[in-house]
Order: structure tokens, then sequence, then C-alpha cells
């Protein structure tokens, strides 16, 4: 399965939206299959910042563990976020590169 | 050809304040009106009040430090107003030639320092709820502060040992706060620690006695203690 991150919207800041996020996207979870893996896509998504992403990414991948899979991006804000966020988690996101 | 000038009316309108509130600021010598031929009808010239209202440091300090009131489009008082005008910003940003890629930064540095500001006064604010949220993208300058609790008391939440700001300022902006609720504070300064340290963008933070300053060449992290205590929060962002 691959979400398409920006439909949350282009400028992912807040905590309470980040918050928002995840628990809307609950039902849409359910319905990955057990060895399915969810692909993240940040293409569209102009600033990302570790307040929104701690309260969608960071359960998620308490959740789904290394089910979890990151899409290359190019953006600034989604790398340093990633970092941090990776740093705070004390372990690696999996990165799947585009072609 | 004679300059045109706005009456109070289109003057209080222009700067988001009350008629009463130009009246005091002519009076107090802050934004002096002027009166035509001896008459007590108060008129301004467009260009003063730009240049009164660019002076975005001056607005939000004396509003953490006295309850001042400033110019309402600087004024954002929930989140979601934040978030609308933070995404106006970022639009205006990314247009801006050298910020093509830096633009998403900038906006990650103002969007933690401001969402820090609601997220952690919910229902808690002292008096005035919301933030100061000024930008003047010409300049390259951002200017966020809030009438909240500061660092120092929501950081005690959690670590009720806490001896004073500067210390509280130095773990918001250094440390990762373990079993972090209700205190999420901790990531985000962090980052944009560590974002300021690497970019052409300077810092300035201040709460309580605790001071920031991250400018120029050589970045070194570290927080002083003030002259005076603020209110809050107060930012400074350059670039």
């Amino acid at each position: 399965m691959k979400l398409q991150l920006e439909k949350f919207g282009k400028t992912l800041i807040s905590r309470e939206l980040g918050s928002e996020a995840f628990k809307a996207f609950q039902s849409t979870l359910r319905e990955l299959s057990k060895d399915e893996e969810l692909e993240i896509d940040f293409s569209g998504v102009l600033t990302l910042s570790p307040s929104w992403a701690d309260e969608f990414l960071s359960p998620l991948f308490d959740l789904i563990g290394s089910r979890l899979v990151l899409l290359s991006s190019d953006n600034l804000s989604v790398h340093a976020t990633l970092r941090i966020l990776q740093e705070v988690n004390k372990r690696p996101f999996i990165y799947k590169q585009t072609s | 050809m004679e300059e045109e000038l706005l009456t109070i009316s289109q003057a209080a309108e222009y700067l988001g304040v009350s008629l009463n509130t130009l009246r005091r600021w002519d009076e107090s010598g802050k934004l002096i009106a002027i009166k035509k031929d001896g008459g007590t009808h108060r008129y301004y010239r467009e260009k003063d009040l730009e240049i009164f209202a660019s002076d975005m440091m001056k607005f939000a300090s004396e509003w953490i430090k006295d309850g001042v009131e400033f110019p309402s489009r600087f004024y954002c008082p929930t989140s979601s107003i934040f978030n609308a005008r933070l995404t106006k910003m970022e639009y205006e940003l990314m247009q801006k030639p050298g910020f093509e890629k830096l633009y998403s930064l900038i906006v990650l540095i103002a969007g933690e320092i401001g969402d820090n500001s609601f997220a952690h006064n919910l229902g808690k604010w002292p008096d005035t709820a919301g933030i100061f949220f000024g930008y003047d993208l010409a300049k390259g300058v951002i200017v966020l502060a809030d009438r909240g609790l500061g660092v120092l008391e929501t950081l005690r939440q959690v670590r009720p040992q806490l001896p004073s700001h500067v210390v509280a300022v130095t773990v918001a902006f250094t440390e990762f706060i373990s079993g972090r609720a209700p205190e999420k504070r901790g990531n985000g300064l962090k980052l944009v620690r560590e974002v300021v340290t690497d970019q052409p963008i300077d810092l300035f933070y201040t709460s309580g006695d605790a001071e920031v300053r991250m400018k120029g060449s050589d970045k070194k992290f570290h927080v002083t203690r003030g002259q005076r205590i603020v209110r809050g929060c107060l930012a400074k962002i350059e670039f």
C-alpha cells in the first residue's frame, strides 16, 4: 500500500494536526494485510516538521515496524525531520530508492 | 502635488488597532499624527504607517512585556490561523530567489517555534491566548512571540528540579526528554538548533531571562542570562 502524505496537506507543521492525521488514517491502516508494506511518499509535501511527524510517523513505526518503508525525497525539511526522528526513536527508518 | 493623507479611521484600519489606541499613541509620542492648519483632526502618511508597522521586534517585545496593543495583522489567536498564515508565508518564500530549497527549513523553524507556543499553553494561557507572528521576507526577518508560561514552567511539569530559565532553555534545545508526555517540547527545538547551526539562518530566542543568540559564521550554541525577564517566549529568525 502506498500513502501519499500530501493527502494530509502540503504544509505539515502542527502536533495537533499530526495527531488528527494519525487517527484519520486508522481506518485505511486496517486494510493493510499482515505481510504488506506501507510505503510513504513525501512528494508534494512542502514542509514537514518534527512535531507533525512525531505524531504520525513515530506511532506508525511503533505499530508496523519494518513494514513501514519511506520513499526518498529531496525536500530539506523532510530530510532534517526524518533524521531527528530516527535519533528520538533510536532506530533507523527503512528507505526504498525510487528510480 | 500634495501627498494624500489617511484619516484616523483609515489609519486604524490600516494598522488594525482602535481609534483610541491611535489617539493614545499620538499623545504619548509613539506615533505622532499630522494636524492640518492647527486643526484637531488627526491624519497620517501611509509611508509613515508602513515604517511604523515594520518594527516587529518592538511590537512583539512590548506586547509580551507590558501587554501593549499591536497591529492585528501580526496576531494569530488560534493555531489554525497561525497555520494558514504560515502557509501563505511559505508560498511567498518559495518565490524568493535563492530560497527555492531553503524555504522548507525556514518554515520548519518558524512552524516549530509557533506551534510550541500553542501546544504548551493550550488551556493554560495566563491572559491573552495566541501568538505574535510577523515577517518581512524582503528584509529576511520573522518574529514570533507569546505571553504563555515560558519554557521553564512548561518543562518543570516533567523536570520539577530545573533551577533556572537558562538551564530550562538549554534542556529544551539540546536534550531529548524521555517519557515526554505530557511535555513534548524537546525534539522540535533540538532540530531548530541543528538547522540553524548548519544553514545561513540566524536565531535569537528568549524565555524568562535566558537568551540564545546564534548568529554569523561562528554559531556555537550557548544560553546566556539576559538583563530582563521575558514573559512567555520571543524569537527572531533572520536569513
